[in-house]
């Protein structure tokens, strides 16, 4: 269960962060050109696989109880920014990301740079698209396979899927993934990662839970049961006043 | 990068939220210093991250 679970929490982040990325990345191809739009995405990936190289194997000099604490928090703080942002967005109190919308704001950016350094631009808007988004998905991969080397296989299997199947979508539509239900994924993410930060932080504090992983869809019933209420909520101001 | 970009990159614009992890880890080393149950901790842990998210829905940013 756990690695299916790590591998399903993995893949939907990383496809999320991916349809993000590819919106500016074809935004940037149909304004200029693919060159320079796959140019700027390489170099960031690039960058991405040298700092996970990196940073990915100093993971493993740490002791497991630190180690698991010091994941714990990052993967619920992390957990917690997505889970907010998608209770906000779903109360109406934050407006849904549109990629059609973000997608024709790069496009017409593009458009009226000067040709002479469009191009450049071009690359850098692509390169740091890939970079940010991409670094979102090494953390959690990191992070999550940081428990073990089959943690980091699972977390990395559904990473790759994700990033595969947003790419492949990506050259077949040559549009931006519009129809994704992003928030809908945002918002389950949120919950998978507060319930593995909660769950990790607190086995490195030295809570002993109940059923051990067991205890991981209890909490994730646990933060979805109250996400809920919360956007109920968090709507129920607004409706009344209206 | 500077530190208060990597922080908001990860923790996102919320100030409660962090603040509960906080707590939470407090209140948790806390009880368990003082030899409580371990699956009353939990409970309590994970209540007090809880009310983190929702005292962050309803924070002013």
């Amino acid at each position: 269960m756990n690695g299916w679970a790590l591998a399903s929490t993995s893949f939907l982040a990383s496809a999320v962060e991916a349809v993000e990325a590819l919106t500016i990345v074809l935004a940037v191809g149909v304004a200029r050109s693919w060159p320079v739009s796959l140019r700027g995405a390489a170099y960031a990936l690039g960058v991405l696989a040298l700092i996970v190289a990196l940073f990915g194997p100093l993971l493993h000099l740490v002791p497991i109880d630190q180690l698991k604490l010091v994941v714990g928090i990052v993967l619920t703080l992390f957990g917690l920014a997505w889970l907010r942002k998608a209770i906000l967005r779903y109360a109406g109190r934050k407006a849904l990301r549109d990629e059609d919308a973000a997608f024709a704001r790069e496009v017409a950016a593009l458009r009226t740079a000067e040709d002479v350094q469009a191009d450049r631009i071009g690359t850098i808007t692509a390169f740091k698209a890939v970079l940010i988004e991409g670094l979102e998905v090494a953390i959690i991969v990191v992070t999550f396979g940081a428990a073990s080397t089959v943690a980091l296989a699972w977390s990395a299997v559904g990473a790759a899927a994700a990033v595969l199947l947003v790419a492949l979508a990506g050259v077949a539509l040559r549009r931006p993934a519009s129809r994704v239900p992003e928030n809908a994924m945002k918002f389950v993410v949120g919950v998978m990662l507060t319930s593995f930060g909660t769950f990790w932080t607190g086995e490195g504090l030295g809570i002993a839970w109940w059923g051990a992983d067991l205890s991981l869809p209890v909490l994730a019933a646990f933060y979805l049961a109250v996400s809920a209420v919360l956007v109920a909520a968090a709507r129920a101001p607004r409706e009344a006043r209206a | 990068m500077k530190p208060a970009a990597v922080w908001a990159f990860i923790a996102g614009d919320s100030r409660f939220a962090p603040l509960a992890v906080a707590l939470a880890i407090a209140v948790a080393v806390l009880l368990l210093r003082g030899a409580v149950a371990s699956q009353t901790v939990a409970v309590a842990f994970a209540a007090i991250i809880a009310l983190g998210l929702a005292a962050a829905v309803f924070e002013r940013v």
